[in-house]
């Protein structure tokens, strides 16, 4: 579905990516592992087209989407919650969740049932509907983050280390609604540094280093100790 | 009544008056600034079409309305395709490219103005005519009324930005341009219809200062340079900050003049403006809800 081939980018003058191929099948939950630095963040701004690829291609469900104008990309079906979550400080939580609204074909009623379904998930974020979106505490902002890439209605969501910084109990609860989601056949790319969690919820784990691909492996085949994520991942 | 008390009170409503207009002008650039960081160097002269816009309506229909509606619409145009043209591929490289693109199209305006109109002084007719008596002074009531205007077309502007979509995307690309793409909303666009309105806001102050000033193409150029100190005082980007910082300033400077010449009142603001940018560098309205 989502389909990175030979991806070359720069951050300014830097060549960050060096040719990144990968890819995520339909439902699936796919991790991309790695050290700081290493390009993952920049590979998930590739796919939204907030950086620009040099060469490669990317292609979601059979649209090229580094020729796209980047607003189109997410009216595709692609959510993006970034490392820092970047909600809309100074909007209330219900006008963050309101930004993703407006997308081709979606109905008034489509658009309701995507609220109440952000809000059954989140309980916390339909009391704090009215409040300023800069107020809410670290993990409501990360909930406000998912939220929001959830009114896209999107068939892929792209996490960029979701659980950076959350305490243990909410990073079980990160892992609860990637599950949810896989359930409801979203697919999930998710850029990660907790190297359990993600080999605990991901079908299929890609390791990074130096902007591209090195390791590719069924998650069930590999764990914590494997030499592999030593070297990748290792101190 | 003391003389003082009375001088007082008179300068007190020039300045909240005069205050007001400049809110109007300050608040476009501000809105402009916010959302694309562009420094619009072009908005005297924005000002200044607007008034020349709406004096050619007013001198064909003798409406006053007509000429405020015609100045809005065409330099709100005009504003569309200045930006799509000229500053749309400059956003988000170094700021002095956009400086430089406002100057020069500032200065290519000034003189299309001498070219079409000529440097003569024209005259717009004030809606009203007649005074109220305060004190010793005859206050013109076309000055309430722009003031009351002023207001109202910034009151609608913050309900526009407040209801509906358009008005949530502004507020979201001023707050996060790239994440405002990533949840899909066309910040080209976006961009673009605010400069518009930016640009319709400084045409409809400068049509509405017609009457008090005339219309001159260096009208601009005159008027602006309070209009930057405002952005700067109300903290950049800043709406609200901007209109509270035009009636200081107004009030500041009407004061001011009880001791010393009209001329010499700008110095005031100037130390407005120097004290803002060593006191609180990000403006002295800056905890003001944007």
């Amino acid at each position: 579905m989502l389909k990175l081939q030979d991806v070359q980018a720069f951050y300014g003058k830097s060549h960050v990516l060096h040719g990144v191929s990968l890819e995520v099948e339909d439902g699936q939950v796919v991790g991309l592992l790695g050290r700081n630095g290493v390009g993952k963040s920049t590979t998930l701004k590739a796919i939204m087209g907030l950086v620009a690829v040099q060469s490669g291609s990317i292609t979601f469900a059979g649209n090229d989407l580094h020729r796209q104008k980047a607003y189109r990309i997410p009216r595709l079906g692609i959510g993006y919650v970034p490392e820092d979550r970047r909600i809309f400080p100074r909007l209330t939580v219900l006008d963050n969740l309101r930004t993703g609204f407006d997308r081709q074909g979606a109905s008034a009623a489509r658009t309701q049932q995507l609220l109440e379904q952000a809000y059954a998930s989140f309980p916390r974020l339909k009391e704090r509907q009215r409040q300023l979106a800069g107020t809410l505490s670290g993990g409501e902002q990360q909930m406000l983050a998912i939220a929001r890439a959830m009114m896209l209605d999107p068939k892929i969501i792209l996490l960029d280390e979701p659980t950076e910084g959350l305490m243990p109990r909410l990073v079980g609860q990160i892992r609860e609604i990637i599950d949810v989601l896989r359930q409801a056949n979203v697919s999930i790319l998710l850029v990660e540094q907790n190297v359990p969690m993600t080999l605990a919820v991901s079908d299929r784990v890609y390791l990074m280093e130096r902007g591209a691909i090195r390791h590719e492996a069924p998650a069930s085949e590999l764990s914590v100790d494997d030499d592999v994520i030593h070297k990748y991942l290792g101190v | 009544m003391s003389e003082l008390f009375q001088d007082l009170v008179v300068q007190m409503l020039i300045g909240i008056s005069t205050g007001l207009i400049l809110a109007l002008v300050a608040s476009g650039l501000t809105l402009i600034f916010g959302i694309m960081d562009v420094v619009n160097f072009a908005h005297g002269e924005l000002f200044m079409l607007g008034a020349y816009m709406g004096w050619v309506f007013f001198t064909m229909t003798g409406s006053f309305w007509l000429g405020l509606a015609a100045a809005g619409l065409c330099v709100f145009v005009f504003g569309l395709i200045m930006q799509r043209s000229a500053l749309r591929s400059l956003i988000g490289s170094d700021p002095l490219t956009t400086i430089l693109a406002t100057f020069g199209i500032s200065l290519v305006l000034q003189t299309a103005a001498i070219w079409i109109w000529g440097p003569t002084v024209r005259r717009v007719g004030a809606a009203i005519t007649g005074h109220i008596v305060v004190f010793h002074l005859q206050f013109p009531v076309y000055r309430l009324l722009v003031a009351v205007l002023s207001l109202a077309i910034i009151g609608g502007l913050w309900l526009f930005m407040h209801r509906g979509r358009f008005g949530l995307w502004i507020r979201a690309t001023t707050q996060d341009r790239q994440m405002a793409l990533a949840m899909g909303i066309p910040v080209p666009l976006v961009h673009t219809v605010v400069f518009g309105i930016g640009a319709a806001m400084a045409a409809v102050s400068g049509y509405l200062y017609a009457p008090i000033l005339g219309v001159d193409p260096t009208m601009g150029v005159n008027n602006i340079l309070r209009a930057f100190i405002i952005v700067v005082v109300g903290g950049m980007g800043n709406l609200w900050g901007s209109v509270l910082a035009a009636v200081f300033i107004g009030v500041l400077e009407a004061l001011a003049v009880i001791w010393v010449s009209p001329a010499l009142a700008v110095i005031f603001s100037f130390a407005a403006l120097i004290v803002t940018l060593l006191v609180r560098p990000t403006g002295l309205f800056a905890t003001v809800p944007r």
